[in-house]
């Protein structure tokens, strides 16, 4: 096993990583937003919207994601009429499909979030003359964000590796590269390379996010 | 003129009624102490007048203008309006955990009071002291003691110039020796001549602060009177059981 192997490798997984990082963000920029919009669809009081918003969240979180990403790269541009303005790179269609189940789950972490603040707090804010919108921006959503960091947390650990999923749809990312060394030159080290690049990667984000829970520890 | 007129006030939660027919006036500069068993409807009488409850019947007005009138309820901005000329202090202080003291104390008036912030960090700087916690200005409400946090709030509602203050039971999430340095609080105020109604188990100090004692017992006023009057010399039935118990 020389340097020079390591290196050819390495370069190519390297790659394929930027590739799952990019994904990650993405997916993790658009679908904290989304799940919680989806958090406050369910608590709304019009009562078709939260069942919607309830059903949405059944189904992203009761099926399989691969499932999901199959779906959406192979699935819809199967379907009459519409199929063929449904051919999406399928990049796009990856994050497409992380996205939307994600925000499943983080619409649920934020419903227990929710469910965590003190009533006193809504009347506090009430008599002190707070709108409902002054109330929920600056006073319950800072709270909500701070008792569900550390769920935030863990599920972007699982992002992290659910990223290897793209590997199923053809998108060229750490995994894929890992694999097709691993056929090509017949040794498994391109798997343990990848082991510890997704290690890192983790690793990384443990760190940030341990640093945010201090930053927001409020004593 | 009376400051807050409650006239036949009634309110139940499905098959129970927890006050029925309660009427009283508060004037200016009262300091009423409301006593009475628990369950016996007094915190959710107090919760009516500042809309934290809806009634079922009856007028509350404050200051000449009632919010809701023979059981029935102005607009949402005109009730706001009205209730915004009292402040609350809650049993379990209700501070906000991710603001800092001074924080706390700060944030209301900025998002509703139209006051330059010089005004208002000038306030908050004057409640502090006058709570003595200058020195915790930029605590975490975790890092205070109870009786601290419930200074804070009450200078947190003091922060809205209310007219008329409302206290829940304010020191009863609270240890026995945190009780006095709340307690000093809200009799500095009395001496102010704040306007004050205090849910209270606390009887020496309704004794001493109130000037009208109000005994609730099973969601309606049984007596009410001078502290020395009903204190000593209790006319009902109910009164004098409720005080051997309580004073024993």
């Amino acid at each position: 096993m020389t340097l020079d192997y390591f290196t050819s490798i390495l370069v190519p997984m390297l790659e394929g990583a930027q590739m799952t990082v990019l994904l990650f963000f993405i997916a993790i920029i658009v679908s904290i937003p989304f799940g919680f919009l989806l958090t406050l669809a369910v608590k709304s009081s019009l009562k078709p919207l939260s069942l919607l918003a309830q059903g949405y969240i059944y189904i992203m979180r009761g099926t399989p994601l691969l499932l999901q990403l199959l779906l959406i790269c192979f699935g819809l541009p199967m379907l009459p009429v519409v199929g063929e303005y449904l051919v999406l790179d399928r990049f796009v269609a990856a994050c497409l499909g992380f996205v939307l189940n994600y925000a499943a789950y983080f619409a649920e972490i934020f419903r227990g979030g929710l469910l965590a603040i003190d009533k006193g707090q809504y009347e506090a804010s009430q008599v002190l003359g707070l709108s409902k919108w002054q109330t929920t921006t600056r006073i319950i959503l800072p709270q909500m964000f701070r008792v569900t960091l550390p769920a935030i947390a863990n599920e972007s650990v699982t992002l992290v590796k659910d990223t290897a999923l793209l590997y199923a749809v053809a998108v060229p990312e750490l995994l894929h590269y890992a694999q097709t060394a691993v056929n090509r030159d017949f040794t498994i080290v391109p798997f343990f390379v990848a082991g510890v690049i997704y290690l890192i990667m983790t690793l990384v984000l443990t760190f940030i996010f341990k640093g945010i829970e201090k930053r927001y520890k409020f004593e | 003129m009376a400051i807050i007129e409650v006239s036949n006030l009634r309110k139940s939660f499905g098959k129970l009624d927890v006050l029925k027919q309660i009427t009283f006036d508060v004037n200016k500069n009262d300091v009423i102490a409301v006593i009475g068993p628990s369950g016996s409807g007094k915190s959710t009488m107090l919760r009516s007048l500042i809309h934290l409850e809806e009634i079922n019947a009856g007028s509350i007005t404050i200051d000449g203008d009632s919010f809701v009138k023979d059981g029935v309820y102005a607009k949402p901005q005109e009730i706001k309006k009205i209730t915004s000329k009292m402040g609350m202090v809650f049993q379990h202080f209700n501070l906000f955990p991710h603001l800092t003291v001074k924080e706390n104390l700060e944030l209301p008036p900025k998002l509703v009071k139209n006051e330059p912030i010089e005004m208002i960090q000038q306030r908050s700087n004057d409640l502090l002291r006058k709570v003595g916690l200058t020195e915790r200005a930029d605590a975490y409400p975790a890092n205070l003691s109870g009786g601290q946090k419930q200074r804070v709030a009450i200078a947190r509602a003091l922060m809205m110039n209310p007219e008329i203050l409302l206290f829940d039971e304010p020191t009863s999430a609270l240890d026995p020796e945190l009780t006095g340095e709340v307690l000093e609080v809200i009799k500095a105020l009395a001496k102010e001549q704040m306007t004050m109604i205090v849910v209270t188990h606390e009887m020496g100090f309704a004794r001493e602060v109130a000037n009208r004692v109000i005994f609730m017992d099973n969601g309606e006023i049984i007596e009410s009177g001078h502290p020395a009057e009903l204190f000593t010399n209790p006319k009902n039935e109910r009164t004098k059981a409720f005080l051997s118990r309580s004073l024993k």
